[in-house]
């Protein structure tokens, strides 16, 4: 009984710890993104203030914010839909055909550093005068999204009995009419864990869109990297775009959460 | 024509024989049943039968047609699978109609060939469910229904009962029986339940490590079972065996192991002559050991002393443990007048017309 109520206040003290450090510069910059310049850079810090929303009015009013959104946006959901497209075929293939090497390598583009592939693709789409494309940045962030998709599809069409489409191709289909009449409608939960996560990664990927683009298909993270480069750094606009920036993924992996944690979980991704 | 033939078929997995060399032949209109432990390979050989599976060496031919290369879809089969594989994010009726659609049978055709399958199955008021809000009785007749509405040539059923309560079972068994006479089709029903097999069949092919042992009519195989494998593996609760010697005493052939001796039967003679001498399996069914009957069988050298180590007593009949030494057997009687009790020493005769023997090298049967 004695051990039990330990053991239960140890548990959240751990908990609260743990999410004081998760949490707190978060809440910073939350706070941080209503104060003033002189706020933000007042010692020591001030915890009541008067709230503003300058500083959102400039993201949003000065900078082409809407603009960045919309390519982020654009990005995210092509690469990702365009990952679906190839990724559910290979995916239940290598689920079902049991190709492990296929797998691995795969797994490797993925784990390989990012930076390894930024210099070819560089020369590549200079030389195709593909620079500052959607193309270019639809392509490169495939490389984030497909991995994934791959990876957790296979995963997941192995939890399906292959008895399922088996029946299917007793009764007369074709394995590709199986795949699509009786796989894919019974695949929902996996392809939302997919989705979401490739989507999280291509909307926070730094380094290919600062490499690849350049004013026309800018991502919101370069646009807020901006707000550091000038000679003074404008804290209050770094930190609303930040927050701005961050509200969608955060609001994906709410709604999603179920689904997104079994993607962590599997062992799929790095961060 | 509906006949199945498989030639020579092997399946290797890797370096693992799982079928080896099975050659059958599945009459038009049969119910032909596999029967075997588990793992002995029987789900293997319905997959390659279906096609869901390729052989790595034989042919296989089903109404003449040489089907190795053919695909599942083309070669005219149903599969009843263990699991049932029912289409979760369908109902009922769309899971019955699934095959039908694919062949681009018009709606009213579909909708009567369902109609007729759920009277057939007694599945009416199931057919806008879906199969998560079914029983495994359910799924299993819905399974079932899936199946025949197709009206192919060959159903495969793959352990279909194997999920049901053991009541059920028994329903069900005499229910497909039924089917198939009113379907007029081939069956070939995999099965590890001697029991199903010997109700249910019109011929039992039994299975171990991935060779067919024997085949046969269930009785046939029953009173004739060819080896060791095949006698322990029919018939419940099973054969019992003791390992023996055969003796000649005046041309009079003895089974003797111990104090346990018995007198084979002159019918007997003439196959067990040249093994005289030699180490043998005796075989006695439980069936065929009975309490001591002064009145029959008199100076026949069939009667045994033995303990009784264990009485379980079923109502209609008893299974008695006996024990003689260092042999024991089980034997299963009718009802006695006076009940037995353990520890007791019983006097039991042996039918020995019914008996068995064995090579012990081979394993083959002598008689
Ligand atoms: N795809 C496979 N790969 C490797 N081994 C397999 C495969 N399928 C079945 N086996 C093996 O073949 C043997 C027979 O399996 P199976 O035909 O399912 O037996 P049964 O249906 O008689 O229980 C088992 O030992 C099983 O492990
Ligand atoms: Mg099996």
């Amino acid at each position: 009984m004695k051990k039990k109520l330990v053991s239960t206040i140890f548990f959240y003290l751990l908990v609260t710890g743990i999410a004081l450090v998760v949490l707190f510069p978060f809440v910073w910059m939350l706070a941080s993104s209503f104060k003033t310049q002189v706020d933000i850079i007042s010692w020591p810090p001030k915890f009541i203030f008067s709230p503003t929303l300058q500083n959102y009015q400039k993201v949003f009013g000065e900078q082409d914010f809407l603009k960045y959104f919309f390519n982020s946006t654009i990005i995210g959901a092509v690469s990702v839909g365009l990952s679906l497209v190839l990724g559910l075929p290979a995916a239940y293939s290598i689920s079902r055909y049991a190709q492990k090497k296929l797998a691995v390598f795969i797994l490797l583009a993925r784990l390989m550093p990012g930076i390894s592939f930024l210099m070819p693709w560089y020369i590549v789409f200079s030389r195709l005068n593909l620079m500052d494309s959607y193309v270019a940045l639809i392509l490169s962030h495939m490389l984030i999204s497909l991995p994934i998709v791959v990876w957790i599809m296979s995963t997941y069409f192995s939890t399906i009995p292959r008895e399922m489409e088996e029946s299917a191709m007793v009764d007369g289909a074709t394995r590709q009419y199986a795949f699509f009449t009786i796989i894919l409608p019974l695949s929902g939960p996996g392809i939302i864990t997919a989705t979401t996560l490739s989507f999280i990664f291509s909307w926070n990927n730094f380094m290919f869109s600062q490499v690849l683009s350049m004013e026309k298909t800018k991502t919101l993270p370069i646009a807020v990297y901006n707000f550091v480069s000038y000679a003074e750094v404008d804290w209050g606009g770094v930190m609303a775009a930040a927050v701005a920036i961050m509200a969608p993924a955060i609001v994906l992996t709410m709604i999603f959460q179920k689904y997104v944690v079994k993607g962590l979980t599997m062992g799929a991704v790095k961060g | 024509m509906s006949n199945v033939i498989l030639k020579n078929v092997v399946k290797r997995f890797g370096s693992v024989t799982v079928v080896d060399n099975l050659s059958i032949e599945i009459r038009d209109k049969e119910f032909a049943v596999l029967v075997g432990s588990s793992g002995c390979g029987k789900t293997t050989a319905l997959r390659m039968i279906a096609g869901l599976e390729a052989v790595t060496s034989g042919e296989i031919f089903i109404g003449d047609t040489l089907v190795n290369d053919l695909e599942p879809k083309d070669r005219d089969i149903a599969m009843v699978f263990q699991n049932y594989a029912l289409y979760p994010h369908m109902n009922v009726r769309e899971n019955m109609g699934f095959g039908l659609k694919i062949r681009k049978i018009s709606k009213e055709e579909i909708d009567s060939r369902v109609q007729e399958a759920a009277d057939i199955l007694g599945i009416h008021e199931l057919l806008d469910r879906k199969p998560k809000e079914l029983s495994g009785g359910q799924r299993q007749r819905v399974a079932v229904g899936r199946a025949i509405v197709r009206k192919p040539k060959v159903f495969l059923f793959d352990e279909p009962l194997s999920n049901l309560d053991a009541k059920l079972r028994v329903a069900m068994r005499a229910e497909i029986s039924k089917l198939h006479r009113r379907l007029g089709a081939t069956i070939i029903y995999v099965t590890h339940d001697q029991v199903e097999a010997m109700t249910m069949a019109d011929r039992i092919f039994i299975m171990n490590k991935g060779i067919v042992q024997q085949s046969g009519a269930p009785m046939e195989v029953y009173a004739q079972p060819a080896n060791r494998f095949v006698a322990g593996f029919i018939g419940s609760p099973a054969m019992n065996f003791i390992e023996a010697t055969l003796v000649s005493e005046n041309g009079v052939l003895h089974v003797e192991a111990g104090d346990f001796r018995v007198q084979t039967p002159a019918a007997f003679s003439s196959r067990l002559e040249s093994h005289v001498g030699k180490q043998i399996i005796f075989g006695v069914r439980p069936e065929d050991i009975s309490l001591h009957d002064p009145s029959a069988n008199a100076g026949e050298g069939n009667t045994v002393t033995a303990r009784a180590d264990v009485v379980e007593t079923l109502g209609s009949e008893i299974f008695v443990h006996l024990s003689q030494g260092e042999h024991s057997v089980v034997a299963r009687m009718e009802v006695p007048e006076h009940p037995l009790t353990v520890g007791q020493t019983l006097q039991v005769d042996l039918k020995m017309s019914k008996t068995h023997v064995f090579d012990k090298e081979t394993s083959q049967a002598i008689v």
